[in-house]
């Protein structure tokens, strides 16, 4: 059984008048290690690009088979599984109908059923998803995950996709990776973030099998499915936001569902946030919190933050709002607060300063991926900064002062797309840096 | 927070609290103090006027987030076999009842002292503290010497706890009318399966046994006194406005701290209880407690009781300071864990 903790770091004490209270919530999912692999239910589909453009080169073809059978190999006896080979129409590779409940044999079929895969027609994403959806059927309490892969563009019509990835939410989740340059980051962040699951790019086909596998093990080592994060806050306040802020800056605050309470009505103070299934992990979460101010000295409760697991609370944790007329107490910013402050605002100066880019804006581009690179600086994000600069020529990381290059290549524009929401962890060990010291 | 409406006493007209049950100057109950939905009435919220059943365990209002007390105003000693816990309560600013637990070397020795201070004197806290520590301090030592008497002793204690409220600093205030530092005492000295208990004031001692409960002290109040007295019977004498305004405390305004003894043998297990009055305002008779205690496991320890004795006077509204001891008493010579 997995033990669930969740801690609060915040500075509580705030100044007179002050309306907004912010709290970073570390949730931590250990497994029991008596358990030494999860027997979890699990439901796995992979869903392989068949497309046309799928045959040229002829490697990204066979990478991409090589991969889905290396993924096959990683699904646990006994879990069900199913392979989709999607163009601009689907089909089910193996098994003929539904799914299979994973043995040697299961897997053996299903790899001999991908090696007859040939490539051909266009890429209509929203079909590979409804037929998986299909597959999934509704299996309560199971780990319902998928793994889509695909070189394209969707082309469906404006508005298809959407209108799938709406009914789709929060029957399973799905990790989507492009292979190539030749898709739309913007797109498959829309499908991963709508399915929580992950978006990255591999740049040569060769690494696809590397990362499918990686995809499923992960799956695999998940003990627990639907975990919901609750949260109450009182009334007379407003959720002003929040967001996933590691291991990477996910913006939650729309996905926002009403909770009931025990006897069934809706619960206006308390809403939860879908997470998806967890293994032994951690996350943060910035949550943020618009409350009427009190008097000097009052208390009271900003936030509660609960674990939902099956119904039941598993974790529990405060976020308080301490009134007070110290300022040496409420100018304390919270140092994790500060971190992860810093760290959406990483994820959005990358994203906005390279549609600006896209866009011809060479002002608002260099203003914005310059913040990227005093933001990477600060927050230790030694990774997203060597994507920066082979993006933008750094001058000074310090005061952010960068040159846009002339010449980028698209793979390179696209990966630090792609990864632009990866965050670093607060250093809890850093010295404290004290104004004045 | 707005400043709620200044009322005042109907019986002495001093200035009243929102939300005070009986005024804290003369004792009288408060006129209309029912109900809930609105600030300032008996357990609702102090922001939002919650009612009491929203008010958390942990002491915040679930509708609108405000602590209903101060945080780590609760303090807890645990020796296993007996227990204390203090709590400031919601209302109260600051905790102004003390309490001493100590253990003897037999297993099952124990003394006990509780003391409320009186929230119109001055530094009714500092009188309590210092009391709590006199008393105690010295009946401890008749747990390590065979030939006190333990009677005796108590008396004595008791008068040397009043000595050190004497003592106490009155600060400057201008206040004039309050009171000089004063308090509250109940103690109790368990020695060889021996209970020996001294009171003065309206704190108080129970005998919690399987086969029922009973007080082992009578308050020092003007309701007890009238009924005594055979002036009004006891129902008559509780409704009356001065009903819960103490007779006798510890402080320079009184001249006889004789305390009032008590000195039994229990006759099978059960559990000494030693409280303030702001948990025995919200179960007064012992069959309230024991229904209490009806909720609990057979075998609680005496934190786990004395703890959810606090939080049921907490739920109930926790208008006072409340403070318990319990002792668990095995007169068979089973050593009590």
């Amino acid at each position: 059984m997995t033990q669930f903790s969740a801690d609060i770091d915040q500075n509580e004490y705030l100044p007179l008048g002050a309306t907004e209270v912010n709290a970073i919530v570390t949730v931590t999912a250990m497994d029991d290690p008596e358990a030494a692999t999860s027997d979890a239910k699990a439901v796995e589909i992979v869903i392989v690009d068949v497309s046309g453009s799928m045959g040229t080169p002829r490697s990204k073809l066979r990478s991409a088979k090589q991969a889905t059978k290396a993924a096959i190999d990683c699904v646990r006896d006994g879990v069900d599984f199913a392979v989709i080979a999607g163009d601009d129409s689907v089909e089910a590779v193996y098994p003929a109908s539904g799914t299979a409940v994973a043995d040697p044999g299961a897997r053996a079929r299903a790899r001999d059923a991908v090696d007859r895969l040939t490539a051909g027609g266009g890429t209509e994403i929203g079909r590979w998803l409804t037929l998986a959806d299909d597959l999934f059927g509704s299996a309560p309490g199971a780990i319902r995950h998928a793994i889509l892969l695909t070189d394209g563009q969707n082309g469906e019509r404006a508005g298809v996709l959407e209108d799938v990835l709406a009914s789709c939410a929060g029957h399973f989740q799905c990790d989507c990776r492009g292979v190539g340059t030749d898709w739309e980051v913007s797109e498959l962040r829309k499908i991963a973030s709508a399915l929580l699951g992950t978006v990255d790019i591999v740049p040569e086909p060769e690494g696809l099998e590397r990362e499918f596998r990686a995809l499923m093990e992960a799956a695999m080592g998940k003990a627990t499915a639907d975990v919901a994060l609750r949260l109450w806050t009182p009334q007379g306040s407003k959720v002003a936001f929040v967001k996933q802020v590691a291991p990477t800056v996910e913006d939650l605050t729309d996905r926002a569902v009403q909770a009931r309470k025990p006897d069934g009505d809706l619960d206006p103070l308390t809403v939860d946030y879908p997470t998806g299934a967890w293994g032994d992990e951690s996350r943060e979460y910035h949550v943020c919190v618009q409350m009427p101010a009190r008097a000097a000295g009052d208390e009271a409760l900003a936030g509660r933050v609960k674990l939902m697991v099956d119904g039941e609370a598993v974790s529990e944790a405060k976020i308080l709002a301490i009134w007070t007329d110290d300022e040496v107490l409420s100018t304390r910013i919270d140092p994790a607060v500060a971190h992860y402050s810093g760290q959406a605002e990483l994820a959005e100066a990358i994203q906005d300063g390279l549609q600006a880019r896209r866009d011809g804006d060479e002002r608002l581009a260099t203003m914005k991926l310059g913040r990227a690179v005093q933001l990477a600086a600060e927050g230790g994000n030694d990774g997203t900064m060597k994507l920066l600069a082979r993006v933008v020529e750094i001058d000074d990381p310090v005061q952010g002062t960068v040159r846009l290059k002339r010449n980028v290549a698209e793979v390179d524009e696209m990966s630090l797309d792609t990864r632009s929401t990866k965050t670093v962890r607060v250093q809890k060990s850093a010295p404290p840096t004290a104004p004045g010291q | 927070v707005s400043a709620p409406p200044a009322t005042n006493c109907e019986a002495c007209h001093a200035a009243l609290l929102p939300g005070d049950r009986f005024c804290e100057v003369c004792g009288a109950r408060v006129a209309g103090a029912e109900g809930d939905g609105e600030p300032g009435l008996e357990g609702a919220c102090h922001a939002c006027g919650a009612p009491p059943s929203a008010i958390g365990l942990d002491g915040y209002c679930t509708r609108c987030g405000a602590l209903q007390r101060a945080p780590g105003d609760r303090s807890e000693v645990d020796l296993a076999f007996a227990a204390a816990v203090s709590d400031q309560g919601r209302v109260h600013r600051r905790n102004e009842d003390a309490f001493h637990l100590e253990r003897g070397e037999r297993a099952g020795d124990a003394v006990a002292v509780i003391c409320d201070g009186i929230s119109t004197s001055r530094s009714g806290h500092l009188a309590a503290r210092a009391a709590a520590a006199v008393a105690g301090g010295m009946l401890a030592r008749a747990l390590g010497d065979g030939t006190a008497d333990a009677e005796q002793l108590t008396v004595e204690a008791v008068r040397a706890a009043d000595e050190a409220v004497v003592r106490v600093p009155t600060p400057a205030t201008t206040r004039a009318a309050l009171a000089p530092p004063s308090c509250t005492l109940v103690c109790a000295t368990c020695r060889d399966r021996e209970v020996v208990i001294g009171s003065i004031g309206d704190s108080r001692a129970y005998w919690l046994a399987p086969e029922g409960a009973r007080v082992l002290t009578v308050d020092d109040s003007w309701a007890t006194e009238q009924s005594a007295a055979g002036l009004l019977d006891p129902e008559q004498a509780a409704a009356d406005p001065r009903a819960h305004a103490i007779t006798r405390w510890l402080g320079p305004d009184v001249e006889d701290v004789t305390p009032q003894i008590r000195a039994f043998s229990p006759d099978g297990p059960g559990r000494l209880l030693l409280c303030s009055d702001g948990l025995w305002n919200y179960a007064p008779a012992p069959a309230d407690l024991l229904e209490l205690l009806a909720q609990l496991p057979a075998k609680a320890s005496a934190l786990v009781v004395a703890r959810a004795l606090v939080d049921a006077a907490l739920v109930r509204g926790g208008r006072d300071n409340i403070t318990v001891v319990v002792i668990d008493i095995a007169p068979e010579g089973r050593s009590p864990q």
